[in-house]
């Protein structure tokens, strides 16, 4: 079941999520990308024409914006060695004992079935480039609650897709996000009416299992007038020898006076690159909260954004990035305030270990107009030996007087004093030098709901293992 | 490729390469130093302008200027001032009455003036134009004159290393606590002008000194160019005040690139100001090169109506226990704008690096624009590295206090931004060079 890998991976990362299935699909595109291969993806999907055609347009997009030349080294990805299309199974299920027995053997390792029953409202799953399952409790649909993958959200809802898809992030954002308008498929679209309350997380739990696959999944979150949503999403994948790509596209409107909070566990195996764009828009009063945890990939370039339109809007992004063994983490977030009385929060919280690189880059914009403005950034970084890098990239774009801004960043490694403290306890090095990197994380950590943040406390330790000599 | 790219400004900087080469072989430069100002013409020929693409210069256009450097002369002679009294006036208001420093003083391409007071010519102390130096000092230059700022940084860089016009230097010979401070002067008579000279200041083993450059000139009708390089070396245990001010006339565009170094427990206090010029951009490197050195670092801009200053700072610890602390302060009004792009890189291995950076930006109008980059990249894990930056405007409350006891409108903000100003302007070493920065400071408030 488990392949013997090549790459160095984190130590426990091979027993929980490394496995990988036989790989069963019923269609997967030729490696490589063109406009047949654009058609072809579009075509199966039997989407209508504008969609088509909005897909061709990004290609050309794509094909023409150049390689970032900041932030990671993404020169070694070969485009034409992906696959970027693989439809692992005919339908998406509608329960549980509909998803194919290999897949459902997948989720509940990773423990989906038993996370839905537990606390979760809804919980979509996918699986390489589609979506597999998808579930919503009946009390929310009945109040109008849409939670679907964006497939079938375009199919049953149309006009509503329409009206938003492409509009927070278009194509020609920049050239990962030219990529994924050309070839997405799966992610979840959600739509939350005005004024209701989603008390319970709605769940994605997104899996690679394909060799060589490139996923682009592409999700849309509405939150009307006074609605809160809380969105969770984990990701996966097999350790192979060969690097995977996975390009996502988020965008997020909050309409005046709405909440949405978006969390990632994001966890793929140390042969992902990660290249994710996330944006979200915020209106009058709205909060916008992006909670990033990055522990896995080979290389994530990720600065989930908060544009606050209106004002009284506010937007809080939480980052923590790990970084361990030949990893790169280059997480951060964006703030801009386009309107006068907007407020916004960054916290970061980066750790690297064994010759990891991790680091904090983010804007703060306030535009021309926007006075009364606030914005906190606070950026701390741990630095757990001596092959290790830590970066803190701060941009601060002010355009008007009457604002107050602050920026601060420490970078520092655990204290000896600590060390001593917790180890004159009995408590032996290892394990407090774990507790004290879960205390350092603890302001994001306590943010998450509670089986996260055992889960998110519990990837820690694993990445924490034989850490300390 | 962008625009900038494509235009390559070669052919016309060869024909200036030979006057400047042809005028510094006159004046008797040896055969080293020509030919290393041909290895830079050639690297410049094989340059074109800073890219807008590239991470210094995307917020910086200099485009006004690059479309306008071809027509103007890079070797402008001034006639050789006898005494004080052939200099422009406003620099003798700035060197004061009673002043016994060492004076140097540039105007466009040569320099017309050097004064060394007894008390540091018995000390050895060196202190003239580089084109002196380099007759009888050659010993001294050839491992520092561009050992530490590379002909290859840049477009600028290069054409500054092959056109070079002026400069001085500057040495204090081992264990001497210079008894007297250093001053240097460049003036820009008016427009058409392009300046760049180069300066080395060496301080050997525990020698002491203070050496403060002043960047003057009046308005004047058509652009002028500066582009100097300083590049500054500390000896072992060795102390140096460097000041750097500069407030040009408006129409001078400032490009200039400072490079310290500083040796086993060497001591740097480094303070830089920008008042004057239409834009100025400035890069000043502090390399910690040995264990217990320590750079301190304090600076600020003040723009108004249309400047734009843009500041790059790097703290480089290339070795363990070095410590770096730095505080730049930036103040806009009308449509001003700056950029502080600070970097605090910690090399690998460099263990017990203590550093600090600190921005702080005070915006007087809506119109203002302030930009802060502080960055960190660090390669070892026994470290303290630190930085903060804030920007905001006048404290209401603060300007509610001094006009309920009577102050003006306009004089409660003078005070305020003098107070904003006053920890970097106290450091400033010599006093009457703090009273007439706190005059140009008091006159740009307005």
């Amino acid at each position: 079941m488990t392949t013997a890998s090549t790459t160095g991976i984190r130590e426990g990362y091979e027993e929980k999520y490394g496995f990988h299935d036989t790989e069963q699909h019923v269609f997967k595109s030729r490696r490589g990308l063109s406009r047949e291969i654009v058609q072809e993806i579009s075509e199966m999907k039997g989407e209508p024409l504008w969609m088509r055609d909005y897909r061709l347009k990004a290609l050309e997009i794509f094909e023409k914006k150049p390689m970032p030349t900041w932030g990671g080294n993404v020169q070694e990805i070969d485009f034409q060695n992906i696959y970027y299309y693989v439809k692992p199974t005919s339908e998406e299920a509608k329960s549980w004992e509909d998803v194919p027995a290999d897949m459902k053997r997948t989720f509940d390792r990773l423990g989906i079935p038993e996370a839905e029953q537990k606390f979760l409202a809804g919980v979509g799953a996918q699986y390489d480039s589609e979506v597999v399952y998808h579930k919503i409790k009946e009390s929310l649909e009945k109040q109008g609650v849409i939670f679907l993958s964006c497939d079938h959200a375009l199919k049953e809802h149309e006009e509503l897709f329409k009206q938003y898809f492409g509009t927070v992030i278009p194509s020609t954002d920049n050239k990962f996000a030219a990529l994924n308008s050309a070839v997405w498929s799966g992610g979840s679209f959600i739509y939350v009416p005005k004024g209701v309350h989603v008390d319970v997380p709605l769940q994605a739990y997104f899996r690679i299992n394909t060799k060589d696959m490139g996923q682009f999944e592409r999700t849309l979150i509405i939150v009307d007038e006074g609605a809160y949503v809380h969105y969770v999403e984990g990701c996966t994948a097999p350790t192979y020898s060969s690097d995977s790509l996975h390009s996502a596209v988020v965008e997020i409107i909050v309409k005046a006076g709405a909440r949405c909070r978006y969390t990632t566990i994001q966890n793929w195996s140390n042969n992902v690159y990660n290249l994710v764009t996330k944006r979200a828009v915020a209106y009058r009063d709205a909060t916008m909260e992006w909670v990033d945890g990055n522990l896995g990939s080979k290389l994530t370039m990720k600065y989930p954004s908060v544009y606050m339109m209106e004002p009284g809007a506010h937007g809080e992004i939480l980052s923590i990035a790990f970084a361990g063994k030949g990893q790169h983490q280059d997480a951060g977030g964006k703030v801009v305030h386009a309107a006068p009385h907007t407020t916004s929060k960054i916290i970061s919280k980066s750790i690297s270990k064994d010759g990891g690189r991790a680091g904090y880059r983010g804007l703060v914009k306030v535009a021309k107009g926007a006075t009364d403005c606030k914005s906190t950034v606070n950026c701390d970084a741990l630095l757990l030996d001596e092959q290790s890098r830590s970066d803190t990239y701060p941009y601060m774009e002010i355009e008007e007087d009457r604002v107050s801004i602050g920026h601060e960043a420490t970078v520092s490694k655990i204290g000896d004093e600590q060390l001593f403290y917790l180890q004159s306890r009995g408590i032996d090095k290892e394990e407090a030098a774990a507790m004290i990197v879960s205390g350092f994380i603890e302001p994001i950590v306590k943010e998450l709901p509670m089986e996260y943040a055992v889960e998110m406390n519990r990837l820690i330790q694993l990445q924490m293992e034989g850490s300390v000599g | 490729m962008t625009t900038a790219e494509l235009k390559t400004p070669t052919g016309f900087d060869v024909e200036w390469a030979a006057r400047a080469e042809a005028l510094a072989a006159r004046s008797g430069e040896p055969a080293w130093a020509l030919e290393r100002r041909r290895a830079a013409a050639a690297i410049a020929g094989s340059l074109s302008f800073p890219s807008r693409e590239h991470e210094l210069w995307r917020r910086t256009d200099f485009r006004t200027l690059e479309t306008e450097i071809e027509k103007l002369d890079p070797c402008t002679e001034s006639p050789a001032a006898r005494t004080l009294d052939d200099l422009p006036t406003a620099i003798r208001s700035w060197i004061g009455d009673h002043d016994a420093s060492a004076l140097v003083v540039q105007r466009d391409a040569g320099v017309v003036f050097e004064r060394v007071p007894a008390s540091l010519a018995r000390q050895g102390v060196i202190a003239c134009s580089m084109g002196r130096a380099l007759r009888d000092h050659a010993g001294k230059l050839t491992g520092t004159l561009g050992a530490l700022l590379e002909p290859d940084y840049d477009w600028y860089v290069a054409i500054g290393a092959a056109l070079r016009t002026g400069g001085a230097f500057v040495y204090v010979p081992e264990g001497v606590e210079a008894a007297a401070p250093v001053r240097l002067f460049h003036w820009i008579d008016g427009g058409g002008r392009l300046s760049v000279p180069r300066s080395v200041v060496v301080l050997g083993r525990g020698a002491k000194a203070t050496v403060v450059e002043e960047l003057l000139s009046e308005t004047a009708d058509g652009i002028s160019f500066y582009g100097g390089g300083t590049e500054v070396y500390l000896g072992e245990e060795s102390k140096l005040i460097y000041g750097t001010l500069q407030d040009w006339g408006r129409n001078v565009y400032h490009y200039s690139n400072q490079r310290a170094r500083l040796d086993r427990g060497a001591e740097l206090q480094w303070i830089q100001t920008v008042l004057g010029g239409r834009m100025a951009k400035c890069n000043s490197y502090f390399n910690l090169a040995g264990p217990g050195s320590q750079a301190y670092v304090h600076g600020f801009m003040f723009g108004d109506q249309r400047q734009h200053f843009h500041l790059h700072t790097l703290q480089r610890h290339l070795v363990d226990h070095t410590t770096s602390d730095l505080l730049i302060k930036g103040c806009l009004k009308d449509r001003a704008r700056s950029i502080y792009q600070g970097l605090i890189q910690v090399s690998e291995g460099a263990q017990r690096t203590d550093a600090y950076q600190a921005n702080r930006n005070l915006l007087l109008s809506d119109t203002a624009r302030a930009d802060s980059i502080p960055g960190l990249e660090i390669l070892a894990n026994d470290v303290r590295c630190t930085h903060g930056a804030t920007i905001g405007h006048v404290d209401p409350e603060q300007m509610y206090y001094l006009m309920a006891r009577g102050l003006p409108r306009m004089e409660a903000q003078r005070l305020i931004v003098e107070g904003f100003f006053a920890p970097v302007l106290d450091r400033i070493p010599l006093e009457n060079v703090r009273e007439q920065l706190r005059q140009v400071i008091q006159h740009k408030i307005g």
